[in-house]
């Protein structure tokens, strides 16, 4: 192992980003730019739910219980008028759900029953069904109290005092934006694992070969270029998070710093692995995308936290650098966690970094020969 | 006619053996998608399960250990442990081991007996993640008015409300989450592979120094652009009947509608993001750049494609944009016709949302490729017709142009100054 040697071909990586200036904005940019487009959408989006409303009682009473649910801002109420219609606007997807309010519906309410209203879900989409079945719930519970015009307050005898640590509820723009942080920085590492396809590709690693460099020097020189690369994409994204979205930063800046540096080890390592594998650069980009692209929005724990009870899962997650960045964003963003308490998830990556780098210190050396 | 068909099956037969001479690609493209699929498939059904769940019982009687059973029972949470305190859980949040912590407080039991009092429970979630926070309270409350129910149901008497809500989920009764994650991903892959080839195919020529041997060829540009799409074509339809294979016989989602339906509105998503990969490569000085841009583009298809927001729930603006995301449309179409049963009478609009953009970007590609192949064509023709204009208006209206004047000054003196 020689520095001289190492720094050259340092040197040299640092150059080709540099050289290009679309690289050079594609590597420190870019990150930030998708962290902005992304987080815009995923907190864009309330929870409105296309209601279709068939009205048999046509009734003032039945008219009451229609403006109680249109008072819901979440439902925006269409009118329906037999069974087809409801069937083709469930297919083409223009309403979420569909209410049928039944003959009779006004004398059975007034005489003291309890009028049964069948209400027709989309199944598909879970999410907006669960949500549509909770708001539908709160409002004919609305309507009785507003019926009997008197609270039912201290009626319930078990109640839920809810309470959301570290940030209300309301706030999923924090817990989005900082969640993101891990997704927006494959793309660097994805071009380190394609750095390495295309020395291969276009042959100039052969040349490479018969130059002194070691093929430990050589890899060490490309892991270390791209990974403090990327590391200086994180001023724009700390910056973008900071400043336009205004996500609260509680845990110490430095550790930031220093585990980002620990999560891009880990990845560029992975990266290696993937750029040794393949001899095109195409092959790279294909492979990349399987495995840092849809696992990073599904696998992470971005959304959908991680089941615990499910080994699989666990397994293939705890592999995946993001998963591990997921955490510690989130505690040093949003929960000021300090080491003492992020040791576990910092602790993985090293190791994963360790792991993966001597994967493809291994691969590359039977290559090479 | 002959022989420009002849040419353009030349130049597809081509881009074949390349992409089958490289057997670890071609393994990839044919092979990555299914096992990619049947793993996130079978790991995340989508939706949440199993939140670990602390419960700080200062009550420790029988109604308290009912109340953390029926906690743990639920499909949401896990019951995990048992805190000392509200400070030990704490800690717990903190370092990520739980998600929930539930505080029972001391006379839980007494208030559920006593018809005048109220027990209240504090529920506190890891807000850090707001699908865990909401899920997480939601099922809380779900859990209280169940016990209240049941006591109200035992004590004196006390009506229900006057309207009872009898829920029917079509399409899906059991309301799994595994359709719609299935779906989603089966998209998405689609997308990607098709995109990714297709970015690629000028990017890899240019870079390859093989661009030069291809204008030296009889091929038009047309040719070209058809030519480099059917292999892309071939490959995304092969990848999307085999993973719809594998949805269908493996985890048992229901095709409802009809299948060559299915198939033929798969080709104009297909062709869309063949229009994008053309673009792409078509800017891109190195195969490195197309990959980055593919990234960016795809995060952004994804991002409007539905996966935590509806598209339809976004505000106006954004709603605007979305319609531009091919991925949401074809959602609809997949979803409508997999899920739903739907003909094409009903899902149109969508279908003409995707031959709308694949059209739009397949002009845009060829379009581009008309200014030149190199990667700063369309600069260099820009910038002289920019140029061209800007001296046509300062020959026009010099005043306006202080650069300009200078340099036409001396004519001018030489033609009015006759010393």
């Amino acid at each position: 192992m020689s520095i001289k040697r190492l720094t050259s071909i340092l040197a040299k990586e640092y150059r080709h980003i540099i050289r290009e200036p679309r690289t050079l904005w594609m590597v420190f940019l870019s990150p930030a730019f998708v962290l902005i487009a992304l987080s815009l959408v995923f907190t864009s989006g309330s929870t409105r739910i296309n209601l279709g409303i068939w009205d048999q009682d046509l009734t003032v009473v039945s008219r009451r219980f229609i403006g109680t649910l249109s008072s819901d801002p979440d439902f925006i109420i269409s009118y329906v008028s037999d069974d087809k219609e409801i069937e083709s606007r469930l297919m083409s997807q223009r309403i979420h759900a569909a209410v049928i309010i039944p003959p009779g519906f006004a004398d059975t309410v007034q005489d003291g029953n309890t009028a049964s209203v069948q209400v027709i879900l989309d199944g598909v989409d879970t999410v907006v069904a669960g949500n549509a079945t909770g708001s539908l719930r709160a409002s004919a519970a609305a309507f009785g109290a507003r019926l009997s015009e008197q609270t039912v307050a201290a009626a319930s005898p078990v109640e839920i005092r809810p309470q959301s640590a570290y940030l209300p509820t309301t706030a999923d723009r924090d817990s989005m934006v900082s969640g993101l942080i891990p997704i927006v920085f494959s793309l660097p590492v994805i071009a380190a694992a394609l750095a390495l396809a295309r020395e291969r590709e276009k042959g100039t690693l052969e040349t490479l070969v018969a130059s002194p460099v070691r093929g430990l020097e050589y890899l060490g020189g490309k892991l270390f270029a791209y990974v403090t690369a990327s590391l200086t994409g994180l001023l724009p994204v700390w910056l973008t998070a900071s400043l336009l979205f205004g996500v609260p930063f509680r845990g110490s800046p430095l550790l930031l710093v220093v585990l980002t540096a620990d999560f891009l080890l880990a990845s560029v390592g992975l990266a290696t692995v993937v750029g040794n594998l393949v001899h095109s650069q195409q092959a790279a980009t294909v492979l990349s995308l399987f495995i840092f692209f849809v696992p990073a929005f599904f696998l992470s724990g971005l959304t959908d936290p991680i089941d615990v009870t499910d080994v699989a899962s666990i397994i293939v997650s705890y592999v995946m650098p993001s998963t591990h960045f997921v955490t510690i964003c989130r505690g040093l963003f949003l929960k000021g966690a300090s080491l003492a308490e992020l040791w576990r998830p910092s602790l993985m990556l090293l190791g994963l970094s360790a792991v993966w780098m001597a994967l493809g210190a291994l691969t590359f050396k039977k290559r090479i020969a | 006619m002959r022989t420009d068909l002849g040419r353009i099956w030349g130049l597809a037969v081509k881009e074949l053996l390349q992409l089958a001479r490289d057997r670890l690609l071609l393994v990839f493209l044919i092979l990555a998608p299914l096992l990619e699929l049947l793993l996130m498939g079978g790991l995340s059904g989508g939706g949440v399960h199993n939140l670990p769940l602390a419960i700080v019982d200062h009550d420790r009687s029988r109604a308290s250990r009912d109340l953390a059973a029926r906690l743990g029972r639920t499909d949401e949470l896990l019951l995990t442990a048992q805190a000392a305190n509200l400070e030990e859980a704490r800690g717990w949040m903190q370092n990520g081991q739980m998600a929930v912590i539930a505080v029972i407080p001391p006379g839980y039991s007494a208030a559920l007996t006593d018809p005048g009092q109220s027990a209240s429970v504090q529920v506190i979630a890891d807000g850090s993640n707001y699908v865990v926070s909401t899920v997480a309270l939601a099922t809380a409350e779900d859990v209280a008015a169940e016990i209240s129910r049941n006591i109200s149901a035992v004590g004196p008497k006390m009506t229900g409300g006057p309207v009872d809500l009898r829920f029917m989920a079509r399409f899906n009764a059991a309301l799994r989450d595994q359709p719609h994650a299935i779906t989603l991903m089966l998209a998405m892959i689609v997308f990607e592979v098709a995109l990714v080839v297709a970015a690629q195919s000028f990017a890899r020529e240019r870079e390859l120094g093989t661009m030069e041997q291809l204008r030296v060829t009889p091929l038009r540009r047309i040719d070209l652009m058809v030519g480099k799409a059917i292999p892309t074509l071939l490959i995304g339809l092969v990848d999307f009947l085999m993973m719809l294979g594998l949805a269908i016989v493996w985890f048992d989602i229901p095709l409802r509608g009809s299948l060559p339906l299915l198939c033929v509105l798969t080709i104009p998503f297909l062709l869309a993001q063949i229009g994008w990969g053309t673009l792409i490569s078509l800017v891109s000085r190195t195969q490195q750049q197309a990959m980055l841009l593919v990234f960016a583009l795809a995060m952004l298809e994804v991002a409007f494609s539905g996966l935590l927001v509806p598209a339809s729930a976004m505000p106006g603006f954004m709603r605007t944009v979305s319609y531009v995301s091919s991925v949401q449309h074809y959602l609809m179409i997949l979803r409508g016709v997999m899920l739903r049963g739907a003909g094409l009478s009903l899902i149109w609009l969508p279908a003409l949302a995707l031959v709308g953009i694949s059209s739009v970007t397949m002009a845009a590609a060829w379009l581009r490729l008309q200014a030149g192949l190199d990667a700063d064509s369309l600069r260099r023709r820009a910038g002289g017709v920019w140029m061209r204009a800007r001296h046509w208006w300062c020959n026009q209206r010099p005043s306006l142009c202080p650069g300009q004047r200078r340099r036409r000054k001396p004519k001018r003196e030489w033609s009015t100054d006759p010393a």
